[in-house]
């Protein structure tokens, strides 16, 4: 029988030994007090420290041992449910804070660890095209961004080589760009398979850009192709910041104080940031003094904690003038349509993410009933339990005809996930839950979303167009599902970034408005959404701001 | 049905052995859910997951009084096409229940080692051994290279 070993959570709370933080000691004042030691609150701090300044970052969650992730597990799939769900309300482990998501369409999902929610992220990997920073001037639809894409491409390529990229120059699909570091991932099998069903039918697809490393990068070893890429991984082949950019910025002098639940930024008379206040495992209120604070806490997060963040001088929580900190929240709406190949008959070989990427239908098309657009990232098939459970689709069915249901999807399964540019609206919102709380007793988030007429159209069209590739492939059997409503992974918008200080949040340097000693580097600045993954774009944002800052603000380091 | 200290008792688990037999039915030679003996298991996975432990109630519950208002004998006693007209019963009327408690018989079958065996599944975790795929070929791209760059200029 295989059972979860009693030493299972010990395990994962193993702290990795040559990069333990916790206790470290800070000095008194922190150039730059860090909240969130995720995706961009680790580049903010490698940049940072490299430039020279002293850097903490607070972090609520822990520090995980690779090795002990649940794919080394005889009951990974059960792990993957349960303790390691992506839904932080079906995790709830002591460091999440729980989400109120009983009126949104879409559930968010995220991960509270030094790493965050790239310890559990797919790494798939693409940028932002061009006209998606000019929406307003190109589709006449929302705003554009206060930056461009080529303001971007150094930075996006400086984070490549962080995080370590795989792919291959020549998509058609997007403006040419300097080479990856590593060659793709193969396509595999089932791949090549699906790529000869796009090619006979005239539409693009390329394969996929990974911070999945295809051959040995920087210390790291290069994927051996196990599959459920979405729950840590053990060998550090996908990248994460926790095995990149951490072990950089912590050599260099940079401090991470991880159960460190931040609960207040502190202001001061002057109305700017001098640190903050946050709580301890024990529940112990301490505060990190700065002379700059950084909000890297996610699109969820970083609004909860301005909200939570009142003063005289900002009444309405911090930033806020605008009124716009926790409005304007977007996701990524996601279609799921797979097919059921017979010629596939070991689907679960290799990253379960990401094949290949269409963007067939990413730019606006006058003919369609929908502005902007969607890919498709191409996902693999599973294990036999989460086959059984369905994944986005409706369970094996039980009783007879049951395991006729499940051979025809086991192995054979390969699925279509369009992913759509999800646009603005400000009645999309994180707010403060009056009754729920986190495990210190603190607010927890509200979520209020509902997903856009134009969206819904835009998830339509990518079924029909999925089911038409996957016929081609020769599925026999196709499943849709509209919309997924567990597919929060993209958290964007709640304080976006604007030229103008009563439409906008922070400027497009990432610094507020209403505070010159406060920048917010995650998904919350976004303007709109794009149709791929976003990560890549926060992350040079990030990288962005940190360079504006240890250029153009020598005044924040002590 | 359940006592109320919401441990199962001798007659609860013999029909959670018959339901199990009958949500995953044996196929060919190879029994069924209920018949691997998995009921113990499940019971026990039950414990650690409280969500899925009130599926588990509830639909023993739902099944003990559901089927004691018709027959005597309970729903042992009901044969093969009435016991699933039962379960398909308490499906209708509780379905979040019954889909955690499906998903609960689900979890103990399909992380067994005789069902990975039965179903072609190498009984071992993802790591450290992974798996191999074809080496890439960038012959494949020899199409889609050849498309002309379609993405939007900006000025």
């Amino acid at each position: 029988m295989n059972e979860t070993s009693t030493s299972d959570q010990e395990e994962q709370t193993v702290i990795a030994p040559q990069i333990a933080t916790e206790g470290q000691l800070a000095s008194d004042v922190a150039d730059i007090l860090i909240v969130g030691a995720g995706a961009s609150g680790a580049a903010v701090a490698w940049r940072l420290t490299q430039a020279g300044f002293s850097v903490v970052c607070l972090e609520q969650g822990r520090w995980f041992n690779p090795g002990f992730y649940p794919t080394t597990k005889q009951n990974w799939e059960i792990l993957g449910r349960h303790e390691w769900n992506w839904d932080p309300n079906k995790r709830g482990n002591p460091e999440d804070y729980p989400v109120n998501d009983s009126e949104s369409d879409i559930t968010p999902l995220m991960f509270a660890a030094v790493g965050g929610s790239t310890i559990h992220w797919t790494a798939h990997t693409p940028r932002f095209h061009p006209s998606d920073f000019r929406v307003k001037t190109l589709d006449g639809v929302a705003d554009d961004w206060p930056l461009t894409y080529d303001d971007l491409d150094p930075y996006y390529d400086m984070n490549d080589m962080m995080m370590g990229c795989s792919g291959i120059n020549g998509d058609p699909a997007v403006p040419p760009r300097s080479p990856r570091p590593m060659p793709p991932i193969p396509l595999g099998e089932d791949g090549e398979h699906m790529a000869a069903a796009f090619d006979r039918l005239g539409w693009h697809w390329w394969p996929s850009d990974n911070y999945v490393n295809s051959v040995p990068y920087k210390g790291r070893d290069a994927c051996n192709y196990c599959g459920p890429v979405g729950f840590g991984c053990t060998r550090k082949a996908k990248s994460s910041t926790d095995v990149n950019y951490w072990p950089e910025a912590i050599r260099l002098g940079a401090v991470i104080k991880t159960h460190a639940r931040v609960s207040e930024i502190t202001i001061g008379t002057d109305g700017r940031a001098t640190g903050a206040n946050y709580l301890d495992r024990a529940g112990n209120i301490h505060h990190q003094a700065a002379r700059s604070v950084v909000m890297a806490g996610n699109g969820i997060g970083t609004p909860r904690l301005l909200l939570m963040s009142k003063s005289d001088a900002h009444p309405d929580g911090l930033l806020n003038s605008s009124g716009l900190v926790g409005k304007n929240l977007m996701f990524h709406p996601y279609a799921m349509t797979t097919g059921f190949i017979p010629d596939l008959s070991e689907t679960w070989k290799g990253p379960m993410g990401n094949i290949l990427m269409s963007q067939e239908f990413y730019e606006t098309d006058p003919r369609r009933d929908f502005v902007r657009g969607y890919a498709y990232q191409l996902n693999r098939g599973s294990g036999p339990l989460f086959t059984a459970l369905g994944g986005a689709h409706q369970p094996v069915k039980w009783g007879a005809g049951h395991h006729e249901d499940f051979a025809e999807r086991f192995g054979h399964a390969i699925t279509l996930a369009g992913i759509g540019e999800d646009l603005p609206e400000e009645h999309n919102t994180v707010t403060l839950d009056e009754q729920l709380t986190d495990s210190s007793g603190l607010p927890a988030p509200k979520i209020n979303y509902t997903l856009s007429e134009n969206s819904h159209r835009m998830m339509d069209h990518s079924i029909k167009s999925a089911t038409t590739v996957l016929q081609e492939a020769g599925a026999t059997r196709i499943m849709a599902n509209p919309l997924l409503r567990g597919g929060g992974w993209h958290l964007m918008g709640t304080a976006r970034m604007g030229d103008d200080p009563e439409r906008s949040v922070v400027d497009k340097w990432c610094q507020a408005h209403d505070a010159d000693n406060v920048f917010i580097v995650d998904g919350s600045v976004f303007v709109t959404a794009g149709a791929v993954n976003p990560t890549p774009t926060l992350q040079a944002i990030a990288l962005r701001a940190a360079d504006y800052i240890a250029h153009e603000r020598d005044d924040l380091k002590g | 049905m359940p006592t109320t200290d919401r441990q199962l008792t001798d007659v609860d688990r013999v029909v959670l052995t018959r339901v199990m037999d009958l949500i995953i039915p044996s196929t060919g030679d190879f029994p069924g859910a209920g018949g691997l003996g998995l009921a113990e298991r499940l019971e026990r996975a039950s414990m650690r997951y409280g969500r899925l432990r009130s599926g588990l109630l509830t639909v023993l519950d739902a099944m003990s009084l559901d089927i004691a208002s018709r027959i005597e004998g309970g729903f042992a006693a009901l044969d093969e096409e009435r016991q699933i007209a039962a379960i398909a019963s308490v499906e209708s009327d509780l379905p979040i229940q019954f889909s955690e408690f499906v998903e609960l018989v689900y979890e103990t079958y399909y992380t067994d080692s005789r069902v990975y065996e039965h179903i072609g599944w190498a009984d071992r975790p993802p790591q450290p051994e992974g798996f191999d795929l074809k080496p890439w070929d960038p012959t494949i791209l020899e199409k889609i290279r050849n498309r002309e760059p379609f993405w939007r200029e900006v000025s």
